[in-house]
């Protein structure tokens, strides 16, 4: 098992409804802002985050709506709904707990 | 740029989606190549290479199209239950004795009718094919009227009539192989069990008088009859809520084989081993003949695609 793989694949909802929240966006921008906010560590194999974001679509989290840039190209833009941003909010919280716990165990006791 | 469109190709042809979601699929797709592409010839890469890395980066085209099923092949259970129902009406049909009451006789093929109309001018759904299955009875009950005409006749219209049915059936299956071919399995899935009831009371009845089939005779089968048709309800509710290609197909052809030993070994069935394994044949090609029927007519459609390619080249 890949310990950094599985790690992603539990965060990817949180990190791309993470960053739809800040701006409405569209896929090739997604993967740019990640490796980019990452400083590189986030590096999606591409195809991967269509069917990412269509499951959140489906589940009523993020929506989809085509638009056509002044240049002529389009483009399918991503909003959070108010559905994504509970979702979201419940799991920063809950990563917050968590990584709050994992590191007063990881870290070495002081005294 | 034929390596993005053909990419493009792939995952199109393994999406088997409504139109609508695939072609938004598809487009979704081609820009974000588009994007990458026009960036990397913009920081100096040879058009062709960078046709090359794009399609690279975004990995397989199969998996991304199974993946991208897998979020919209699951109905809801509203769905389901509609889809089953066609198969419960067909249940309660021999449960509660309603072939004695032309009401009922006359509702359920209403039902039928009116809702295969209504999905078929309505985006063929999932739900629609257990229904249109139903549309195909009329073709095999005429066939097997005919048995019971006089003497030489039944031979003289079955030989013209048999093959006549086959290409209503055929055609009906090669129009929905083209939207996928697993809604074909499922439009077929009662057929063997249909005839595997029909072979087991004709049977008796031949054993019994002379290949006259009566009222106790059916009130024998009834219970076991309503409880392979109820079996078809659960495989085809099953087959909706279940999101994986592979494992539709796996609960389709289980529980047919299922069903199928019920109408072999129920009550006084008198169908022998070599009968139960003709109906065991024909349902596995039912089931797995569409697949086929999708690859060839791929292979025929992209035919003249090919040789235009080859000719460019």
């Amino acid at each position: 098992m890949n310990y950094e793989r599985e790690l992603l694949k539990g965060s990817t909802d949180s990190l791309l409804l993470s960053l739809i929240n800040r701006q409405t966006t569209y896929g090739y921008k997604i993967i740019k802002e990640l490796e980019k906010r990452s400083n590189g560590y986030f590096q999606f194999k591409e195809g991967t985050l269509y069917p990412a974001l269509h499951r959140l679509e489906k589940a009523g989290l993020l929506q989809g709506k085509w638009q056509r840039l002044p240049g002529g190209q389009e483009r399918r833009y991503y909003y959070i709904t108010p559905k994504g941003q509970k979702a979201l909010a419940e799991r920063l919280a809950v990563w917050q707990d968590f990584s709050t716990a994992v590191a007063l165990i990881v870290q070495p006791t002081i005294g | 740029m034929p390596a993005n469109s053909n990419y493009t190709d792939r995952v199109k042809s393994h999406l088997r989606l409504d139109t609508t979601i695939e072609s938004d699929v598809v487009r979704e797709i081609r820009t974000h190549l588009e994007d990458k592409r026009h960036e990397l010839i913009e920081s100096g890469i040879s058009e062709r290479q960078a046709t090359a890395i794009a399609t690279r980066v975004m990995g397989s085209p199969e998996l991304v199209a199974r993946q991208i099923y897998e979020v919209y092949s699951q109905g809801s259970w509203l769905q389901a239950i509609f889809a089953a129902l066609p198969h419960l009406l067909v249940a309660a049909f021999f449960a509660l004795h309603w072939w004695q009451n032309t009401f009922w006789l006359l509702g359920i093929l209403i039902a039928v009718v009116g809702t295969v109309l209504y999905g078929w001018f309505h985006g063929k759904p999932a739900w629609l094919f257990p229904w249109l299955g139903y549309c195909l009875l009329p073709v095999m009950a005429v066939g097997i009227l005919l048995i019971y005409l006089p003497g030489g006749w039944a031979w003289l219209a079955a030989s013209a009539y048999i093959p006549l049915a086959l290409i209503i059936i055929f055609s009906v299956t090669k129009k929905i192989t083209r939207k996928d071919w697993v809604f074909a399995s499922v439009m077929l899935l009662p057929i063997p069990i249909m005839l595997g009831w029909i072979l087991a009371l004709w049977m008796l009845a031949l054993e019994r008088q002379n290949g006259f089939l009566s009222h106790e005779q059916l009130y024998e089968f009834a219970p076991l009859i309503a409880l392979s048709f109820a079996a078809l309800a659960l495989t085809v509710a099953a087959f909706i809520r279940v999101r994986q290609r592979w494992a539709k197909v796996g609960v389709l052809l289980t529980l047919e084989i299922f069903v199928l030993v019920i109408v072999a070994l129920g009550g006084k069935s008198s169908i022998n081993l070599g009968g139960w394994v003709g109906l065991v044949l024909l349902a596995v090609i039912l089931l797995l003949g569409p697949a086929l029927l999708e690859r060839k007519i791929r292979q025929d459609e992209h035919k003249p695609l090919n040789l235009y390619r080859k000719s460019a080249r």
